[in-house]
């Protein structure tokens, strides 16, 4: 496919994205001082980033090399190596269907293909409402209870298909039970 | 200095470099990727694992330890063993070099790397001629990353090499490896091309055909090409090229490794900056001024008929101007020509042309602002000579004011240098000789006109910004109606026979010790790149 070009060296402005407010530069600063150098704070930064704009925008990236004073480059290449980095907006909530041995033996196949159907998207798509975007992974650490699935950080144990009506119906099929690790939502300051 | 045992054959060594550095130098044939000794080692292509002598942990015995080692990664220790020749070293070879090709396009045949590709020579040196492969290949289009610069991704073997004289040689960073696994390629951030000064190097660097210079991009099979040992005049450091050229011309300008200068790479100005040697705009014959009109002289008479002016002239009002784009050589014969006619005949260092400030890079790699290769052999051979001399700004503070009759004035610079003020002071001067590349504000002015030859078309020497004379060779021969430079100069000058810059450094060595410290740097190991 060598004889197309794509030009990387101009981007369209609608391309870019939001870029990150004022509150959240000041939250990625906090994180400066834990680490020894800025460009080790590059994770919660795009943590930081995905949680408010929903995904890592280009602008954001760029905001945040600006921040960590590192090419915009350094960031992309973070970005593009997590599967977790959004690079392009998503769903309300993200359904993360396990496509790894256990649970593939277990049923996920079917699983997925049921979810695909009652969504009415193919993996890496988003509902028209904006509701759920659906993608795969490979294990999810929880192969004992295998079919699994995450809708954003909850982890759905042992999912078979005639379940999925109501936990698509459930309002807070996304809560965790669990909170969230203080480390990372509350930067202790030195 | 070390020694160490590769293959059985004992090799003595630099301290401190890898055992790959070492086999390179040594003349071995090591495969290896993303070692190069300007970058760091990252020892991520897996191509130069070598078998290592260890002693058993527990009997203390020594032996060959059961896994393979990067050579690149492991440095010299005196009494070391290691052998690349066995049959563990090459079947790693075979089945990385099986890898590499498992989703390389083989677009050889329009791939302008093709005969200098290291991925075609590994393989077939080390590789299999078949491939197992019988998924699909992945297929990208081509990117557009700079102005200089393509990016082929799936021609790519990801020994970030690019990436890592980006980050630590230009200290910009523009690439940077997107994805992962096997979707990993090589990227900009889109909008923020590859714009630092030394893009060119990436190409350079690149052992595959997946950076490709724009400006060569299918211009040339790189085997139609010859190469001759050149030194840029872009700029005072003297930076040490290769240019590529053929019966057409040149086609390509490389860097040369240089240790003392430029190491391995060059600036792009030195490497992009040429093409003003096939401008049709260059002056291509000799000729003479009558009344209004010109009229061309062959080459033959000029010595003649340039040897009568000068001697018509008052002696203590002539004046030859040594461009710094000269070479030594040229430089000396000139100021002989002149001392021979007019014995008080003033020497003047010509214009040294100045754009902005000396830019430095991380790694210590400068850009010159001073734009002439050769201000400092100029200057050394108008202090030999003695008696007077100036500058240029006094040469045409003294030229308006009447002071010069005859002046032999060589400029060769590749942009424009007289302004209208120049042109006013200097056409004062009632013989004036232009000896220039290109038309200017003086031909109205000049009795004589004389065309000269373009860096490419000369052999020389250059004495760079720290004192090194470094010489360098003829590419091409001058455009049809020039004649190259040393030549004319060595006729002017009344010397017998060609012109051999070499021999003629060896001649005059006696008189200017510059001449005798002739620095030509060392070529690279044949198996290293
Ligand atoms: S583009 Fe060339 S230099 Fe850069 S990683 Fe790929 S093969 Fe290496
Ligand atoms: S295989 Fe599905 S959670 Fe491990
Ligand atoms: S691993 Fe040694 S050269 Fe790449």
């Amino acid at each position: 496919m060598s004889w197309e070009t794509i030009d990387r060296t101009t981007v369209a402005e609608e391309k870019l994205g939001p870029g990150l407010s004022a509150a959240a530069r000041e939250k990625i600063r906090t994180f400066f001082p834990r680490y020894p150098s800025k460009r080790a704070a590059m994770l919660p930064a795009l943590h930081i980033a995905q949680d408010e704009i929903g995904y890592c925008s280009l602008r954001a990236m760029r905001d945040i090399a600006e921040l960590l004073e590192v090419p915009p480059s350094a960031v992309m290449d973070v970005v593009t190596f997590y599967t977790q980095f959004w690079t392009h907006p998503r769903g309300k909530k993200v359904i993360t269907v396990c496509r790894s041995l256990s649970c593939e033996l277990m049923g996920g196949k079917e699983v997925l293909a049921a979810l695909k159907e009652k969504l009415g998207i193919d993996e890496h798509q988003t509902t028209p409402d904006g509701k759920y975007s659906l993608v795969t992974e490979e294990c999810l650490a929880s192969c004992d209870h295998g079919p699994c699935m995450q809708i954003n950080e909850k982890t759905h144990k042992c999912v078979r298909v005639e379940d999925l009506d109501r936990i698509l119906s459930d309002p807070d099929n996304d809560k965790i039970s669990m909170p969230r690790s203080d480390i990372f939502d509350a930067p202790q300051k030195t | 200095m070390p020694k160490i045992i590769i293959d059985g054959k004992e090799v003595e060594c630099r301290a401190g470099i890898s055992v790959l550095q070492a086999a390179l130098d040594a003349g071995w044939n090591i495969p290896h990727y993303c070692y190069h000794p300007g970058l760091k080692v990252v020892a991520s292509c897996r191509l130069c694992l070598m078998e290592m002598k260890m002693p058993h942990p527990q009997t203390r015995e020594p032996g060959w330890a059961p896994k393979l080692f990067p050579a690149c990664q492991t440095p010299v220790r005196k009494g070391m063993e290691v052998r690349f020749d066995s049959d563990k070293v090459r079947e790693n070879q075979k089945h990385v070099m099986e890898y590499y090709l498992l989703d390389h396009p083989l677009d050889c045949p329009v791939c302008d790397k093709a005969g200098e590709c290291h991925l075609q020579d590994y393989s077939e040196q080390f590789g299999n001629a078949t491939s197992r492969m019988v998924e699909d290949k992945h297929k990208n289009p081509k990117k557009d990353i700079g102005s200089h610069t393509l990016m082929y991704s799936d021609r790519c073997v990801l020994c970030t090499r690019c990436i890592r004289f980006c980050d630590e040689i230009a200290g910009t960073g523009e690439l940077r490896k997107v994805n992962r696994g096997s979707r990993n390629e090589i990227d900009i951030f889109p909008g923020e091309p590859l714009e630092n000064e030394l893009q060119g190097n990436v190409v350079d660097l690149c052992p595959v055909g997946s950076l490709i210079s724009k400006d060569f991009q299918y211009k040339q099979r790189v085997w139609m090409l010859n190469t001759a040992r050149s030194v840029s005049p872009a700029d005072s450091r003297g930076s040490t090229i290769w240019i590529d050229y053929n019966k057409q011309g040149v086609h390509r300008i490389r860097s040369r490794y240089n240790p003392q200068v430029n190491e391995w790479w060059i600036s792009d100005e030195a490497r992009f900056g040429w093409k003003y040697i096939n401008s049709d705009k260059r002056l291509n014959t000799a000729r003479i001024r009558r009344g209004v009109s010109w009229e061309a002289v062959g080459w033959e008479e000029l010595p003649g008929i340039l040897r009568d002016r000068f001697a018509s002239a008052d002696e203590n009002a002539t004046a030859a101007v040594l461009s710094p784009m000269m070479s030594c050589e040229e430089a000396w014969l000139l100021a002989k020509f002149i001392r021979q006619v007019a014995p008080r005949a003033t020497l003047v260092r010509g214009y040294v042309p100045i754009e902005g400030e000396d830019k430095t890079f991380p790694k210590g790699f400068v850009i010159k602002a001073e734009k002439c290769p050769n201000r400092g052999g100029v200057e050394q051979i108008i202090a030999h000579f003695g008696g007077n001399s100036m500058d240029f700004d006094e040469f045409v503070k003294a030229a308006g004011a009447g002071r010069f009759k005859a002046a032999y004035v060589v400029g060769g610079y590749p942009k424009e240098w007289i302004t209208e003020a120049h042109a006013r002071a200097i056409s004062k001067i009632e013989i004036l000789v232009a000896h220039d590349l290109f038309p200017s504000l003086l031909d109205q002015h000049v009795a004589v006109q004389i065309p000269t030859a373009s860096f490419a078309e000369r052999e020389g020497s250059f004495v760079n910004c720290d004192g090194l004379l470094q010489p360098f060779e003829r590419a091409i021969s001058p455009l049809e109606g020039v004649k190259a430079d040393g030549q004319f100069f060595h006729e002017l000058a009344g010397e017998p026979g060609l012109f051999r810059a070499e021999k003629f450094r060896v001649s005059v060595a006696g008189e200017l010790e510059m001449f005798a410290k002739v620095h030509v740097p060392p070529d690279e190991p044949k198996y290293a790149h």
